[in-house]
């Protein structure tokens, strides 16, 4: 007799090492559990690399997609959170690239009050507060920026942001803190 | 105070820091633009300490003036930090929706394999019959498939299945083994139609037992 389970609905309780395996053999409800379980990491990624939610959207759907054709060349020699932190960031900084360059800051107007990313509970000072970060996240090197972002908002360990950015630890840390006084000086009028 | 001036750092007496602080400005080496704080320490080791916790023997940050200074005048980016975490992206479920329409559309089906009714010459997908399969594996409580490939044998309608395993240590792997060949024979003919004519099974990884871990998110911003 075979003892048998209900099975898992969709995979969701599958480590990403099984779901990534799964859908490099063209599984695509396996693809979808990997979607939903990183998409909102890599939305605030994409956000604080690009200063704004559809330029976001835009570069993880494209991140995400490009995975997908990818991964049957997948090698796992890096964890798939990793590899996705890797292909966002390059696409990010893709886009940065070529789009226009930005408004002076004193141009930039604050957010309407329906802004999408807003809480209802926040603050208008909180989003003031916010949209300064973002705007101090901008004037950063792109070395810096994406270092800063990946420990502070991901909270990725050093050997990690070292993988996504091909660099070793030191130079992370080295960066992490450059960004880190160029971020307390651009924020300084706020404390 | 600059690092490169060799007098920036006042005299302290021996053992004043602790045991293997590690953070003293004479141990490691600094980052470019680093100062050194007036009780000594880097300002980049001690605003680190306070990211990643210091180590519980090091008390100095908690008690030395200076390091707590150090840390708070980033209190304003942490909190800012903060704030852009907890955001809740707006559009999750649809850029879900729009990234699985276009995987969708550019669907990997494998080869093309014989049903075990050669009379019609009916095929099915390699993809969706493995889809199955491992489905089938993993109704054995302690068994997840991984891979599972399946190749054409001869000139028939014989099919050979080759399946990468993760498997829980909690009861033998030949009995877990056994009942997953078993499962994947039954479904490979009774949901199939496919006369499969071997299951080789690899377990390739050990399924642990406890909830699959998410992201990890940082617990502290220092200040």
């Amino acid at each position: 007799m075979i003892e048998r389970t209900a099975s898992p609905r969709l995979g969701c309780d599958l480590p990403d090492r099984l779901l990534v395996v799964r859908a490099a053999e063209g599984d695509e409800d396996s693809f979808a559990v990997l979607v939903q379980r990183h998409s909102r990491s890599l939305l605030t990624l994409a956000r604080c690399m690009l200063g704004n939610p559809q330029d976001a959207e835009e570069a993880v759907q494209d991140a995400f997609i490009s995975a997908w054709r990818h991964l049957p060349e997948y090698r796992h020699r890096a964890e798939f959170r990793t590899w996705m932190y890797r292909i966002t960031v390059n696409r990010c900084q893709t886009m940065r690239h070529r789009r226009p360059p930005p408004l002076p800051l004193d141009t930039v107007a604050e957010p309407a009050a329906g802004d999408a990313w807003s809480q209802p509970a926040r603050t208008a000072e909180q989003d003031a507060v916010t949209n300064a970060l973002s705007r101090a996240l901008a004037e950063l090197d792109d070395g810096q920026r994406v270092c800063w972002i990946l420990r502070e908002v991901q909270g990725l360990p050093y050997k990690e942001i070292a993988h996504v950015t091909r660099t070793g630890e030191q130079t992370v840390r080295g960066r992490l803190f450059r960004a880190r006084r160029s971020l307390q000086e651009a924020m300084g009028p706020w404390r | 105070m600059a690092l490169d001036d060799p007098h920036t750092r006042p005299p302290e007496p021996p053992g004043a820091e602790g045991p293997r602080n590690g953070s003293a400005a004479g141990d490691v080496p600094p980052f470019a633009g680093d100062e050194v704080l007036p009780c000594g320490r880097l300002l980049s080791r001690v605003w680190e300490q306070a990211w990643d916790a210091p180590p519980a023997a090091d008390l100095h940050p908690v008690s030395c003036l200076h390091c707590r200074e150090a840390v708070e005048g980033l209190a304003t980016v942490n909190a800012a930090a903060r704030a852009l975490r907890d955001e809740d992206p707006p559009g999750l479920h649809a850029l879900a929706d729009r990234v699985m329409d276009v995987v969708r559309a550019e669907a990997r089906f494998g080869r093309l394999l014989p049903l075990a009714d050669p009379d019609w010459d009916l095929r099915i997908a390699e993809s969706a019959a493995a889809k199955v399969l491992r489905q089938a594996a993993d109704t054995v409580p302690g068994s997840r498939a991984a891979t599972c490939r399946l190749i054409p044998e001869g000139n028939g309608t014989d099919v050979r299945v080759t399946m990468t395993l993760a498997a829980a240590l909690d009861r033998p792997l030949p009995e877990r083994v056994h009942q997953v060949r078993r499962s994947v024979l039954h479904s490979a003919g009774q949901d199939l139609g496919l006369t499969v004519t071997a299951v080789d099974i690899t377990v390739a990884d050990v399924l642990e037992p406890g909830p699959t871990p998410g992201p990890r998110l940082p617990t502290g911003g220092g200040a």
